[in-house]
């Protein structure tokens, strides 16, 4: 039996029982034109009438967008009534598609999942093929909304009585996660508020700072945190109804007391053990290798899923996350660095140590970590003493003697003390809860003091007045490449091209045009400057050859499109993308013409540059 | 245990399990079918079979712990079983109750025309947005177009702006021949980061974060004077505040948008949209009302095609058995095993 069917049995099925028009979702854009491509030889024609309509309704489509005039692919959906649609398409070839199934011209169309949202794209049936999806570098389950966005397609309004989303399996599925997704209730949703350096910049342009808490705690973030707090609230109350018998007695803080000498009793014994057998560098970073810290090795990097000791090794163990999900050991001396970062992590009491979403969120975290990570800087106590046993040997078996509440506070320790440490807990979850958004905020304010764009008393300086008008990923970068002059005197198709590599976050391969000595020295130079910026902003991927392309395009105002297409591997829709981010940055560096007027000239005139031909005809 | 021992043990558990046991193992685990996941566990096992023996173990126990035992999956495995058990023979399901393909496909067909009448949470929320701002949260393909174009209008007749968002350029030049189609050319504009298409329009369509950028440049001073005369914004395919790039365009975007247009939040079923709407109205001047509903217009209904063509419905019941992703059809259930335990580990053909 096939791993999945054949494309041409898959729509004879459709069609048969009459379940078309239909749309595929497929895997991968490869898929899809695979799957054209088996049609080219099967005996699946459309009557004559129905494929002159389509030549009627493209011709009609044609006169607002000519650039679909002589797409290659015209004669095959003629000839089968059937097309692909994904993001390697132009957008304009992507509009002759939809209108053609609008008007119900199409038996099918091949699909990725990306046409899943907001566009207009009924048809009586879907069929899914998959239950996972590539995000950013990796392949996940698709959601409880997802499954249903997908699957929404299926029934156009007015034209359907019912439905149909038809799951038909491949190497890659699970149906669970398919027939969850059909059955179940779409997941709540969770605000995803950042602070980036241009929202400070802009809220402190328009806003005392005095006033920014008070923005802030109107985001949705807060909202949800706020959910949180009150929660935690609920059961601090319950915790304080709890604690009321075990307010002062004789003293008024026993519970602290008691604390303390049972700390004490306790560690008399393990104390010289555990000094023993670590040095001081090993143990003094003990305290920071808990849960969720990311660490350096020998070789790449892993995040701490739990710390213990273990029978026959003379130093502590932990478990490491590594790259590819795998889970390894080893001694706490094989760490080479401590870096100044944790993520959260909901640990658990066995294998992996952590409940499975944090384990895949720390996956994902960890494949996605920038190259550059600020290593903890952690102090090593000389000549570290521990107290001298006869000190604690004096504090005998019991701190109070003779205090009459001795019964009752020794009854009661243990109880009091965990509500005491639970109350504490939440009082300090409530705290961060609250205050979290405003101490993100801060660092940011601090950042942008250091670099200059932010007075000490948090007014914008000369530079930060025409920082906050660059709204765009990298805009750290960016400003603090216009405030280095990297750019002036660049012409409009240098400019583009490094524009072009901060904005292109694909990291797909393919072959490109040589690079220019001239945009490559400026690509060099800002390479340097993302990586010494890397604390304070993610570096981008800063692609050369996509560079390349785009400098090649504004430099050379005979190369068509065709021309611009055969230069490069990469798809149509593609370039077109990246072409259209890159005018977006361009239009942010156009607004500074107050303050920059030869960079804003030479950006105006990328623009111009840029858009011509198949970028001409949409907005 | 050898190898063929502890093969046959991870045979006789559940895919969930294995997946359950393959985390952290196998990479991209989720993707594999049980043969394939076997194959991978027992691959990694030469690293550390202490390891994934006990932690097999852990999870067998767990399953069979008390609390689980009212499961009805649960075989208490007799120590071995032979491996060759026909799936057919795994539970006997009531096939008697489950839908038969015929009355499964019955019904499909192209409706008589009928004249637009509005649905009735249609026009619940073009009421609602006299007063309050509104959330909307439909399945999608419900019909939503109709109240950001009907409230526009309403907005318009007004003299007040209308301005409208969508997440993609692609949505918006869509969205711009529509509304272009249903008010004139003259009436309607688009703004992208650098052009303008009439730009002066009552209605303007742009995508989220052009908004967010004209409301950051209006708060700073820089006025554009036709925020003072803005009466309404409508924010398409909201779900996209949980974006986890560019969610927060969103939320800045509601954050900072004039108290005095009204706000129309367009968006598929989601879990929480009672959290977005409580949301709105602690920070808004007027207060948000919700408009949900979960039921689709068409009705859905779900199939298995088998790779040898063969159709056959997907659940027991007719339409969707919502709440309940188990009760598969027998026919479906039993070929999607039969897949499994024919397609090999690396998913290309037996043969
Ligand atoms: N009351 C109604 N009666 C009949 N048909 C309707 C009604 N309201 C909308 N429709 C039709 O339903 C179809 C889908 O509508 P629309 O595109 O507005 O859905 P949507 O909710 O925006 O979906 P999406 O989630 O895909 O954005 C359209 O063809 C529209 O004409
Ligand atoms: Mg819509």
């Amino acid at each position: 039996m096939p791993p999945s069917i054949h494309p041409v049995d898959l729509i004879t099925a459709l069609r048969q029982k009459h379940l078309t028009p239909a749309i595929v979702f497929l895997t991968s854009r490869r898929a899809c034109d695979d799957a054209m491509e088996t049609f080219d030889h099967a005996d699946l024609l459309l009557p004559p009438a129905r494929q002159e309509a389509i030549d009627v309704a493209l011709e009609r489509i044609t006169v607002q967008h000519p650039s679909i005039a002589e797409h290659p692919l015209i004669p095959i959906v003629r000839r089968i009534g059937i097309a692909a649609h994904h993001a390697g398409h132009l957008p304009s070839w992507k509009i002759a598609i939809e209108e053609l199934m609008r008007q119900g011209h199409l038996d099918a169309v091949f699909a990725t999942t990306t046409l899943a949202a907001g566009v207009d794209f009924p048809a009586r049936t879907v069929v899914i093929t998959q239950s996972s999806i590539r995000k950013s570098r990796d392949f996940t389950d698709l959601t409880i909304g997802e499954v249903q966005q997908i699957s929404g397609r299926a029934g156009r309004r007015g034209k359907d009585h019912v439905g149909f989303a038809i799951v038909t399996p491949s190497p890659y599925i699970d149906l669970a996660v398919l027939t969850k997704g059909l059955t179940g209730q779409p997941e709540a949703i969770n605000s995803q508020f950042t602070i980036s350096y241009p929202m400070v910049l802009n809220l402190l342009k328009a806003h005392p700072h005095e006033q920014i808490q008070g923005i802030l705690a109107k985001s949705f973030a807060q909202f949800q945190l706020n959910q949180r707090a009150e929660l935690l609230e609920q059961k601090l109350d319950a915790v304080h109804v709890q604690m009321e018998p075990f307010g002062p007695r004789v003293c008024t803080d026993w519970i602290t007391q008691w604390h303390t000498f049972d700390h004490a009793r306790r560690h008399r014994h393990t104390r010289h053990q555990t000094h023993r057998s670590e040095s001081p560098e090993i143990s003094a970073r003990l305290p920071f290798l808990t849960p969720g810290r990311v660490v350096g090795l020998g070789k790449g990097r892993g995040i701490v899923l739990r710390q213990y000791r273990s029978k026959g090794q003379k130093n502590s163990m932990l478990t490491l996350l590594r790259p590819d999900s795998a889970v390894t050991e080893c001694p706490v001396t094989s760490v080479k660095e401590v870096y100044d970062r944790t993520y959260d992590c909901t640990e658990t009491p066995t294998y992996p140590w952590c409940s499975t979403e944090t384990f895949d969120r720390l996956s994902h975290q960890l494949a996605e970590l920038p190259s550059h990570l600020p290593v903890l800087p952690i102090l090593v106590p000389l000549g570290f003493e521990p107290l001298p046993d006869a000190i604690i040997q004096s504090l005998g078996d019991f701190p109070c003697p003779t205090c009459p509440s001795r019964p009752a506070c020794q009854k009661d320790f243990t109880t009091a003390s965990r509500l005491r440490q639970e109350q504490q807990r939440h009082t300090k979850s409530i705290q961060a809860l609250r205050t979290s958004l405003w101490h993100r905020f801060q660092e940011r304010v601090e950042v942008l003091q250091k670099f200059g764009y932010l007075t000490p008393a948090t007014q914008l300086t000369i530079d930060g007045e025409w920082a906050r008008l660059i709204r765009i990923d990298h805009s750290l970068l960016i400003t603090e490449l216009i405030r280095a002059e990297a750019f002036s005197g660049a012409d409009p198709s240098l400019l583009a091209g490094v524009l072009a590599s901060l904005a292109h976050d694909d990291d797909r391969p393919g072959a490109f045009p040589r690079i220019s000595p001239g945009l490559s020295s400026l690509l060099g130079q800002v390479r340097k400057l993302a990586e010494s910026l890397s604390p304070y902003e993610d570096p981008p991927l800063l692609r050369a050859d996509v560079a390349a392309l785009v400098e090649r395009w504004v430099s050379d105002p005979a190369l068509t499109w065709i021309g611009l297409c055969r230069l490069t591997t990469m798809a149509e829709g593609d370039i077109y993308r990246l072409l259209a981010r890159t005018l977006e940055f361009l239009s942010q560096v156009q607004a500074l013409k107050s303050t920059h007027p030869g960079l804003a000239e030479s950006a105006s005139q990328a623009i111009t540059l840029i858009r011509r031909g198949v970028l001409e005809e949409l907005p | 245990m050898t190898t063929d021992e502890l093969e046959q043990l991870l045979a006789q558990q559940p895919v969930a399990l294995l997946h359950r046991l393959a985390r952290g193992r196998v990479h991209r685990h989720f993707r594999a079918g049980k043969r394939r996941l076997i194959e991978l566990l027992l691959q990694h096992s030469s690293q550390n079979r202490a390891g994934l023996e006990s932690d097999l173990e852990t999870l067998i126990g767990e399953r069979h712990s008390p609390l689980g035992s009212g499961s009805p999956h649960i075989h208490r495995a007799p120590a071995i079983t032979p491996k060759k058990a026909s799936p057919r023979g795994a539970e006997p399901e009531s096939a008697e109750t489950a839908v038969s393909l015929s009355a499964w496909l019955e019904g499909l067909g192209v409706p008589s025309p009928q004249p637009f009448v509005p649905d009735p949470w249609q026009n619940e929320a073009l009421s609602a947005l006299n007063e309050a701002d509104v959330v909307i949260s439909v399945p999608t393909g419900s019909g939503k177009t109709y109240v950001a174009v009907e409230a526009a209008r309403r907005a318009m007749e007004d003299n007040r702006t209308v301005i409208y968002t969508s997440p993609l350029k692609a949505l918006s030049n869509t969205k711009y021949t529509e509304f272009s189609r249903i008010f004139g050319p003259d009436t309607v504009g688009i703004l992208t980061g650098d052009r303008q298409e009439n730009g002066q329009a009552p209605l303007l369509i742009m995508t989220t974060e052009i908004l967010r950028n004209l409301l950051y440049d209006a708060a700073s001073g820089e006025i554009d004077v036709r925020l003072d005369t803005l009466g309404l914004v409508i924010l398409d395919e909201s779900q996209y505040l949980a974006d986890p790039e560019r969610g927060v365009v969103w939320e800045e975007t509601i954050i900072f948008c004039p108290s005095q247009a009204r706000l129309l939040l367009l968006s598929a079923s989601i879990g929480n949209p009672q959290d977005i709407a409580d949301w709105l109205t602690s920070i808004r001047s007027t207060v948000c009302r919700l408009v949900r509903h979960s039921k689709r217009t068409v009705p859905l209904r779900a199939g298995y095609l088998h790779p040898n063509g063969k159709l056959t419905p997907l659940f027991k019941t007719l339409g969707i058995p919502y709440g309940h992703p188990s009760h598969l059809h027998p026919e479906a259930k039993r070929l999607f095993l039969e897949y499994e335990e024919e397609t090999l580990p690396t998913g290309r053909p037996r043969r």
